[in-house]
């Protein structure tokens, strides 16, 4: 919910910033970013690209809702291309838009062009919101004609907004959100990727989908000059931007997979901020006094997973004991040089009211996990887990080390090296133990407990884990507009999944780090987003 | 002649259909796209709605059918990335690898044969040691410490060059010494070992007894006969100029068709797999072919065999 505190914060920052450009020189500095991965879909439509490589690129710089997060604060959820978010009722919101908002193309963005970035045309396809229908690619053939949307944007739309039924024109600056039912949480889904505002003309004017999807007509500070798909994005100042001019006169990523070359680039002078730094790398950047490396924990929990269909896991207590036999605090001390933190269960802060401050995942208690054991008659039987090869940061060696945790603690852990997710997830008699991570992708927990474990969520989808009562309430979370009745329902689900019947235990929060040069003065996001706006430049 | 193209021909058609299936095999059973290439965290109704589009829910078998059936009409199909053709995609990389590849080789030839002949010339001197201690060193780092070396060196070290991308012609300088230096390694060890070979038979002790000029007997006798090993190790090089540059592209954030691969691989997109294995196994048939036909040239023997 976006507070009156951070409504006026939000206002008096976008008036802020207008009166700070006009002071500065016009030798505005250009840039270089180097990072792993600039887009996975080679695309930069969020619907399309819902990745966090995706969201550094295009949050803050390119894409911007209504409403968004504060990257300064928390991830609070703030006003942006809105400047009043306003209940009518359970299923309406009314939001009043920002004036004098121009897009990359000129135009100023009005109700029109809110409501074409929730219509059928970029987001739901002909049938609309939750028609179910499902286009065969060699009926529509997307990428080579017309604006036919890629089969999964309509299905991440729907999974987005899924009560979604229209956007209602008001006037040329407010539109109202209609829901088809109750929902407590669409300020926070308005703040969501794939809710960003597009050109209305600029999608009519791109000659097909994939075109418009690598040159979005946006409002951000920076536009498009130029994307080489799986090479660089390059960045240019939108001197018309309504925050303020932008601080850098052109902005260019590239992509450079080895962490190797990003740091060599970087330390050779040729990038100026080198990102997806492995926390092993720090200490050796930063004995260079020139350099840096700023970043943090960003809204990402490491999991260990749990199929409870695996003959030893079937009992819950056998899964109680991996979550007591793990020593967080010394993975995060020993992998991560304590530069990121053991969350408070899978739930952020900026949940809000809804965040459960007296929660916590399972202490580690070794003598625990060893009598839950001997009660469940474990007799050593060897439990597979699936592991990838550092798709997480620290992935192996964090595997590596649990592994002997649970071993001390009597667990009979065995790795087995996969090499995709397909693979990891692939029902057969071996599927026991997996990592995974889960992410807050807005401010209610509907978006990450329900969302991934849940009745829709991937791991009832795959088949892993399923709890009766854990579902109902997934609905009455889902469904509920009673607060109070909402935070104890959530309170329950976290019981379940993480204490009586585990689906996963959280490990640690995620974090990302980038090296820069140390007389650069800018701040890294508790997010994979990097903010290049002037009130971050500088400062 | 007929028949010798013929055959050639015919066996090169077999290769190309058995590399294209063994990749379909393979990486449709080692991975399914839609997972993959949506990401671990997608929507189950995204990968759901992704695999019904490619029609990856269909059997095995229907799917190769229909793949196979696509090429032969000329249809290489599409990248499930994002849609666009897949031979468009892989073609717009080409430039891109052999501006590097293309250097890379003249240097490996430049470099290569010289240094062997030389050191062949001088065996058990010191320079023999010395260019074959080079050449074991060559041949031995593998490129992608190399290239870190290099780039630690001339980039970080001295400035000299960039550290990598693809920006300007400087930008390729360190990559292609990379790719050069290995390959020169290569060529210089086998060149060497050939014209050890040939220079011990005993028409060139006949010539030389005749009174031949040393370097005459060299360039007339020792190098032609010596060439056949030299000139199938070229060919492989020559055929892996396609997609022979995936550590280096890495290393040097080079966008060109072995990062492409690299990413295609990874993302189980099969269209853009099958593209680049059907030009790299066209391109390595191709050199073969011409090695063959260059065997006939050097060696009148082999000649007489295939007719």
């Amino acid at each position: 919910m976006i507070d009156r505190r951070s409504l006026i914060a939000g206002t008096a920052l976008a008036a802020g910033l207008p009166r700070f450009a006009i002071g500065q020189s016009d030798q505005r500095p250009s840039i270089t970013v180097a990072v792993q991965k600039i887009s996975n879909s080679n695309t930069l439509e969020p619907l399309r690209e819902q990745s966090n490589v995706g969201e550094r690129v295009m949050q803050t710089s390119l894409w911007e809702g209504l409403l968004g997060r504060d990257y300064a604060n928390r991830l609070r959820t703030i006003p942006v291309l809105a400047t009043e978010a306003r209940r009518i009722s359970d299923s309406v919101v009314e939001l009043k838009l920002r004036q004098g908002v121009r897009f990359h193309n000129g135009d100023e963005m009005t109700a029109e062009d809110v409501a074409f970035s929730f219509g059928n045309e970029r987001m739901f396809g002909p049938g609309g919101p939750n028609s179910g229908s499902t286009i065969r690619v060699g009926e529509v053939n997307p990428g080579r004609a017309g604006k036919e949307l890629p089969i999964e944007v309509p299905a991440v739309a729907n999974r987005s907004f899924p009560g979604f039924e229209r956007i209602e024109v008001v006037d040329r600056y407010t539109v109202r959100w209609i829901n088809r039912t109750p929902d407590v949480t669409l300020e926070g889904r308005l703040a969501r990727s794939g809710s960003e505002i597009g050109s209305r003309r600029g999608f009519a004017e791109a000659a097909t989908w994939l075109d418009w999807s690598r040159q979005p007509v946006t409002t951000g500070p920076y536009r498009i000059a130029e994307f080489r798909a799986d090479h660089s994005l390059t960045l240019v100042a939108h001197d018309e931007y309504w925050g303020g001019r932008p601080p850098l006169r052109q902005l260019r990523f590239v992509e450079v997979p080895e962490v190797s070359s990003r740091v060599n680039g970087l330390l050779s002078g040729e990038y100026h901020f080198a990102c997806d730094i492995p926390p092993d790398q720090i200490a050796g950047i930063e004995r260079n006094r020139a350099f840096e490396v700023q970043g943090g924990t960003i809204p990402n929990h490491r999991l260990t997973v749990f199929d409870r269909n695996h003959p030893v896991l079937r009992d819950a207590r056998v899964r109680r004991a991996f979550t007591h036999a793990i020593d967080r605090q010394a993975i995060v001390d020993s992998l991560w040089a304590g530069r990121t933190s053991i969350p408070r269960g899978l739930q952020w802060e900026f949940y809000g009211d809804m965040f459960q401050a007296d929660w916590a995942v399972p202490n580690y208690d070794p003598a625990e996990a060893r009598r839950l054991l001997r009660e469940a008659g474990y007799r050593g039987d060897p439990i597979p887990y699936r592991l990838l090869n550092n798709y997480y940061t620290n992935q192996t060696t964090t595997a590596q080390v649990l592994t002997e945790m649970w071993r001390a603690a009597g667990l009979n852990v065995q790795i087995e090296m996969k090499e995709n997710w397909s693979q990891i997830l692939e029902r057969s008699p071996t599927r026991a133990v997996r990592d995974w991570s889960n992410s807050g992708l807005f401010s209610d927990p509907v978006s990450s407990l329900v969302n991934q474990h849940g009745p829709n969520g991937q791991q009832q989808q795959v088949g892993e884990w399923t709890n009766e009562e854990f579902n109902r309430l997934s609905v009455e979370l889902e469904t509920s507009t009673d607060r109070a009745r909402r935070k104890a329902v959530f309170r329950r689900m976290l019981e379940i999944a993480e204490r009586e019947d585990p689906a996963y235990t959280v490990l640690h929060q995620n974090a990302t780090f980038t090296a820069k040069r140390r007389d650069i003065r800018w701040k890294s996001a508790p997010a994979f987003a990097m903010d290049f706006r002037s009130g971050n430049w500088g400062a | 002649m007929l028949r010798f193209f013929g055959f050639r021909l015919l066996r090169a058609a077999i290769t190309i259909v058995m590399v294209v299936s063994f990749a379909f095999v393979v990486l449709r059973l080692s991975g399914d796209p839609a997972q993959i290439i949506m990401g671990a965290d997608a929507p189950p109704e995204a990968i759901a709605a992704f695999r019904r589009a490619w029609g990856l829910e269909e059997p095995l078998w229907l799917q190769y059918f229909h793949y196979f059936g696509a090429i032969l009409s000329g249809d290489l199909g599409r990248s499930m990335r994002d849609g666009r053709d897949a031979i468009a995609l892989v073609v717009e990389r080409i430039p891109a690898t052999l501006a590097l590849t293309v250097p890379a080789l003249l240097i490996k030839l430049g470099l290569g044969i010289p240094a062997g002949i030389t050191a062949a010339l001088h065996r058990n001197s010191f320079i023999d040691r010395a260019v074959m201690m080079l050449a074991v060193a060559g041949f031995t780092v593998p490129s992608f410490v190399l290239g870190l070396l290099l780039v630690l060196v001339f980039a970080v070290q001295l400035g000299w060059l960039p550290s990598g991308g693809q920006e300007s012609w400087r930008h390729a300088i360190l990559p292609i010494v990379t790719m050069g230096v290995g390959g020169a390694a290569v060529l210089a060890r086998f060149t060497r070992s050939a014209m050890l070979e040939v220079l011990g038979q005993p028409y060139i002790r006949t010539a030389s007894a005749k009174g031949v000029p040393w370097r005459a007997v060299v360039w007339g006798h020792a190098l032609p006969n010596a060439a056949i090993p030299t000139v199938t190790i070229i060919g492989f090089m020559v055929g892996s100029l396609i997609a022979g540059a995936v550590v280096v592209e890495s290393v040097f954030s080079w966008p060109g068709v072995g990062r492409l691969l690299v990413v295609a691989v990874a993302n189980r997109d099969l269209a853009v797999v099958q593209c680049i294995l059907l030009l790299v196994a066209a391109t390595m048939v191709t050199a073969n072919l011409v090695v063959d036909l260059l065997y006939g040239a050097l060696d009148p023997r082999l000649r007489q065999r295939t007719a």
